[in-house]
């Protein structure tokens, strides 16, 4: 392999998230590229607060670059990288994106700015560093500096390798399990760090428990026990016994072996592979995340108002069904309620009559009795009538609610607004009036007994027939006569007037009532017209959006279709160009039998 | 009114307002019967930060951590005659297992249980400290140790060696409820292992000391506990159980000239040969730590003379004299306002489970204990000028403090009476006092936050004419 293949394959990788809108993948991915063409070699030390991180990175060099303290010391980052006389220097971003400017400083005082928060970069002759290590010591993780965390987890994408502190004296905690994990995800070559062995006289248990919680989490990472006040010590005195006591002999072998052996072959560096890798599983999650939900369906516009359409028609069969129903119904129970309505009105009118003609004599009244009569009816038929066009136009209101995309009115042509209501004059009874004439014969008629009964009682007191009293007995009967045949004349033609108007109601009712129900009739077929009519122009409309949605849908699917082709392709070129990272990167972890997780 | 007697009141107030609610009842009940039991002090902490030897620290005798195949259960730690231990187990009958004392040791032997069927285990113990505190020692945090610690303890110990933000959050979550915010005056941070400060040196714990303070006066911690103390719990636990041999080795070791060369590393100090035997230093490095037999050798050269002294010297070191200083203080001499606390925090549980139409008073009662409770105030000011959080001038500070009831509440401590006083002298006491105290609230001299503790300390004065 070359080096223009790996570079080939991540400016591809690069194309590919461009490509693909993610922005942020092509930036870390260059930042990368940038990183892979430089030959120096990140190596981040992170850890909790007071994991002993800096007096790592002091052991390493043998030398005091670091701020040492009891408490939370280190505030920003130290770089600690080669070069062939010693110096240091600050480096101060003045906000801007440019490059920081240096401001050199002696290096014995690298250290003093422990407590300003200002990266210093510390160059130093060491044969470690000579390859191209470069050694940052980072401020603690989890301390209640959050900010300066989040630094440190940004640095971590551009790391080479990581080392993590973490004190002999206590296992890994839980907290600091999970920085592993999500160090691995960034930064996949970690050495664990055991520092402060000389503190601790049963750091070979806590080493064996750590490597236990480590397999259980697992992470496959190595740990090395180290103590840097050790090797401090005997870099001071030069004492090798010592500084093989203190681990760092071996720290620095793994350094060479897992770290710097990478450095003259940047493809082989696991990192490049895992974060091209990540990046590709990434936009293939992506695409794949895409194609299924393409391939559900469910979620495209054009389908969804097709199904709501064919949706909205079921409904509207449902519907009609229902409001022919509703209308038949309503009619019928109005037309009996319009029935009673009218009898009952009649029926009082007649109660009236009746009470009327108990009393009055027709032969005085009936002109006066006929205009009342009239009147009484044509107020109960337009009360009845106009019921009727009220309840038409309330029937035609609910039934009309059974269309809410409808809102129009129901033509006011379909219910009359009056009918004909005029009653005609009831026919004259006969009414036989009581004359003078036959006044004067029934009186004569009945004085007549009077005058024989009581002219021949007097007679027997020898009055004549014809005396006074038997005139005046005459008299009085006659007038008795007169009066009684009056009262039954009276009668009768009361009687005749009851029935003469009854007739008259009855036959009023009859007309009438069928008028009603012939209005009635024709409202509800004028309003079944309508409603049908309506129906279908529902109906069509529907129809007509159907079709409409249908051939969108049809040129959706077809889209759909061939984005899905593009999708296809682009995830076979990507898998294409993961096959390559792992040929470029060598073996990648047997573990991973299909990393990218494709489906398609 | 004070506060204890208001919420006793309001307690039996829910009692009987509750009587038809039989879980109410029963919470109600066990309640009322906790706020006459010792105060409940639980230590809790992360894994490994030394809570079971603090715990053994406070206690004088290694009887924690009690492990039950492997995991640890919430401990209780009362006084009794006699060692003895129950254990709680959640379905069946509590255990019994054989407890006893080997010297400083208990021996407990629970091989016969399971860990994940006790829910607690209950150890009567003979000792000083539990006369008036229970202590609590928890498993590592988890999820729901957090609420049962809330739940079960008037006052925490929390441990840490590093202020880490899962340790501030901790906190924050313990005081998430409307009256323990109202009311944080109930935690102890403590600042644990500080023997292995800066590396385990020889000063390490004045060092660890100044941590302390410097975290008392941070804002993000402030809030969230009474005190700061840094101990070292496995300074304090020699100390506490030195024993002669122990002492002897000790000295055989700090006499020894070839020692320091063996005290650079943990593996130099158990493997190198010396004329102490390699198992006796293995077993003083794992009671001690390296940097505790270098503290203690060389206390041994300065002149320690007998185990006794060396003890105390280790104890006085430990930082344990603060922290049982500041539980005295903080926690036990309060324990009439802690009690109230976790009262009002079971109440409103009870209020908030159970709403019904008559309880309506008994929220409003509550939240004006709460709001109107003046024991709060002080213990909040006591911690601030035990802690240093808040200054007053020297001549005040002890006033302040005393007036308070930072040396005892009744009347004749808080003004300063060493005999019974005569009523108008009291009178003239107080006004005195209460003179003064308005001159300082006053005062242009002082800051703000001084100002208001002068109020809290009128406050206090004002409390006391009213005859309770």
């Amino acid at each position: 392999m070359t080096v223009a293949t790996w570079l080939e394959v991540l400016d591809e990788t690069i194309g590919a998230s461009v490509r693909h809108h993610r922005p942020d993948l092509a930036e870390r991915l260059r930042a990368k590229r940038a990183q892979l063409l430089d030959p120096q070699l990140r190596v981040l030390v992170i850890g909790e607060a007071n994991q002993g991180k800096s007096q790592l990175v002091n052991a390493l060099v043998a030398a005091p670059v670091c701020a040492v303290g009891d408490d939370v010391t280190t505030l920003a980052p130290t770089i600690v990288r080669y070069a062939e006389k010693p110096s240091a220097a600050r480096l101060l971003h003045d906000g801007t994106e440019a490059a920081p400017q240096r401001q050199a400083i002696p290096v014995d005082q690298a250290t003093g700015r422990g407590g300003d928060p200002v990266t210093t970069e510390v160059r130093l002759p060491r044969k470690l560093l000579a390859a191209g290590l470069v050694l940052i010591d980072t401020p603690a993780i989890g301390n209640l500096h959050q900010l300066r965390a989040q630094n440190t987890f940004a640095a971590l994408s551009g790391a080479d390798a990581v080392l993590l502190a973490s004190d002999a004296t206590q296992e890994l905690s839980p907290t600091e399990l999970e920085l592993l994990a999500q160090v691995r995800r960034l930064c996949p070559t970690i050495v664990l760090v055991l520092t402060k062995i000389d503190l601790a006289p049963r750091w070979r248990n806590v080493a064996e428990r750590n490597r236990e919680h480590l397999a259980r989490a697992g992470v496959q990472v190595a740990v090395v026990p180290v103590s840097s006040a050790l090797r401090l010590r005997a870099a001071q005195s030069d004492d090798t016994a010592l500084n093989a006591e203190s681990g760092f002999p071996e720290l620095i072998e793994r350094l060479r072996t897992d770290v710097l052996a990478t450095a003259s072959a940047p493809v082989a560096r696991h990192n490049f592979a895992t974060m091209t890798g990540t990046a590709i599983a990434e936009l293939v999650g992506q695409l794949n995340k895409e194609l299924a939900v393409r391939s559900d369906g469910t979620d495209s516009p054009a389908v969804a108002e097709l199904r709501d359409i064919q949706q909205r028609m079921a409904d509207l069969r449902r519907r009609s069904a229902r409001w022919q129903t509703l209308l038949a119904d309503e009619m019928a129970d109005m037309m009996a309620d319009l029935d009673y309505d009218l009898r009952d009105r009649t029926r009082k009118i007649l109660r009236e009559v009746d009470k009327a003609f108990d009393e009055a004599d027709p032969a005085r009244t009936w002109e006066q009795f006929e205009g009342w009569l009239a009147d009484s009816l044509t107020e109960a038929a337009e009360t009845n009538f106009s019921w009727l066009v009220e309840r038409a136009w309330w029937i035609a209101d609910k039934v009309s609610e059974i269309f809410p995309e409808r809102q129009e009115v129901v033509p006011p042509s379909l219910i009359p607004a009056d009918a004909d209501m005029e009653p005609n004059d009831p026919e004259m009874p006969k009414l036989d009036k009581f004359s003078p004439g036959q006044r004067i014969f029934t009186g004569l008629r009945g004085s007549y007994g009077g005058v024989l009964m009581f002219g021949l009682i007097t007679s027997l007191a020898g009055l004549p027939l014809i005396n006074p009293i038997s005139l005046g007995a005459g008299a009085v009967l006659g007038g008795k006569s007169i009066g009684e045949e009056g009262e039954s004349r009276l009668k009768r033609r009361q009687a005749a007037a009851k029935s003469a108007a009854q007739r008259h109601v009855d036959d009023f009712f009859l007309r009438f009532s069928k008028d009603c129900k012939d209005a009635s009739r024709r409202i509800q077929r004028g309003l079944r017209d309508h409603f049908t009519a309506v129906a279908e122009e529902i109906q069509q409309e529907l129809a007509d959006e159907a079709a409409a949605a249908q051939r969108a849908a049809q040129v959706e699917a077809t889209r759909r279709e061939r984005r899905n082709q593009e999708l296809r392709q682009a995830l076979a070129k990507l898998t294409a160009l993961h096959g390559q990272i792992q040929g470029v990167a060598g073996a990648l972890p047997a573990a991973s039998k299909n990393p990218l997780g494709i489906t398609a | 009114m004070t506060l204890d007697s208001a919420v006793w009141s309001l307690l039996h107030e829910a009692l009987r307002l509750y009587q038809d609610s039989p879980r109410a009842s029963n919470w109600l009940r066990h309640h009322i019967s906790r706020f006459d039991s010792p105060l409940r002090i639980a230590v809790a902490g992360r894994p490994g930060v030394g809570k079971s030897t603090v715990v053994n620290a406070v206690i004088g005798d290694e009887v924690a951590p009690i492990v039950v195949d492997g995991g640890q259960v919430f401990t209780w730690y009362q006084d009794g005659p006699q060692p003895h231990a129950t254990v709680y187990m959640p379905n069946g009958p509590a255990g019994d297992p054989p407890v006893a004392r080997v010297g400083h040791r208990m021996d407990i032997d629970l091989s016969s249980y399971a860990s994940s069927q006790i829910s607690r285990i209950v150890v009567d113990w003979p000792a000083r400290v539990l006369r008036d505190t229970t202590l609590i020692d928890t498993p590592p945090i988890a999820g729901e140790i957090s609420e049962q610690i809330a739940a079960e303890a008037d006052a925490l110990l929390y441990l840490t060696p590093q202020v880490h933000v899962m340790d501030v959050r901790f906190l924050q979550s313990i005081q998430d409820h409307p009256v323990a915010r109202a009311a944080p005056v109930n935690a102890l941070l403590v600042l644990s292992r500080a023997d292995e400060t800066g590396g385990g040196r020889i000063d390490a714990l004045p060092t660890a000391k100044q941590i302390a303070r410097r975290h008392r006066q941070d804002a993000r911690v402030r809030g969230l506990c009474q005190n700061v103390v840094a101990v070292s719990g496995l300074l304090g636990q020699v100390g506490r159980t030195l024993t002669d041999s122990e002492y002897q080795d000790l000295t055989a070791l700090a006499v020894a000239p070839e020692t320091q060369e063996l005290l650079l590393s943990a593996d130099r100090f158990t493997r190198s040969p010396h004329s102490v035997s390699a198992g006796v230093r293995r077993e003083l490095a794992d009671r001690l730590g390296l940097s505790g037999i270098r503290l203690a050798t060389a206390l041994i050269r300065q002149g320690a003379g007998t185990p006794a002294e060396l003890g105390k010297e280790l104890v006085q070191r430990s930082g344990l004299n603060e922290l049982r200083d500041s539980i005295r203080r903080l926690f036990v001499d309060r324990r009439e306002v802690l009690k109230a606390r976790s009262a009002l925090l079971g109440l409103d549980v009870v209020l908030r489970m159970e709403p019904r139409p008559g309880a309506g008073q008994l929220v409003t009662d509550v939240e004006r204990v709460l709001a109107g409770a003046h024991e709060f105030h002080e213990l909040r000011l006591l911690a601030g000028l035990l802690s240093g959080r808040t200054r007053l001038p020297d001549e005040l500070d002890g006033e302040a403090q005393r007036l308070i009831g930072g040396y005892g509440t009744d009347l004749e401590a808080r003004l300063g009476f060493d005999r019974t006083p005569t009523e108008p002298e009291i009178r003239t006491a107080i006004y005195d006092a209460l003179g003064r105290w308005r001159e300082q609230s006053e005062s242009p001299l002082l800051g703000s936050a001084e100002r208001d503790a002068a109020r809290v300390v009128i406050r206090s004065c004002e409390a006391m004419l009213t005859p309770s």
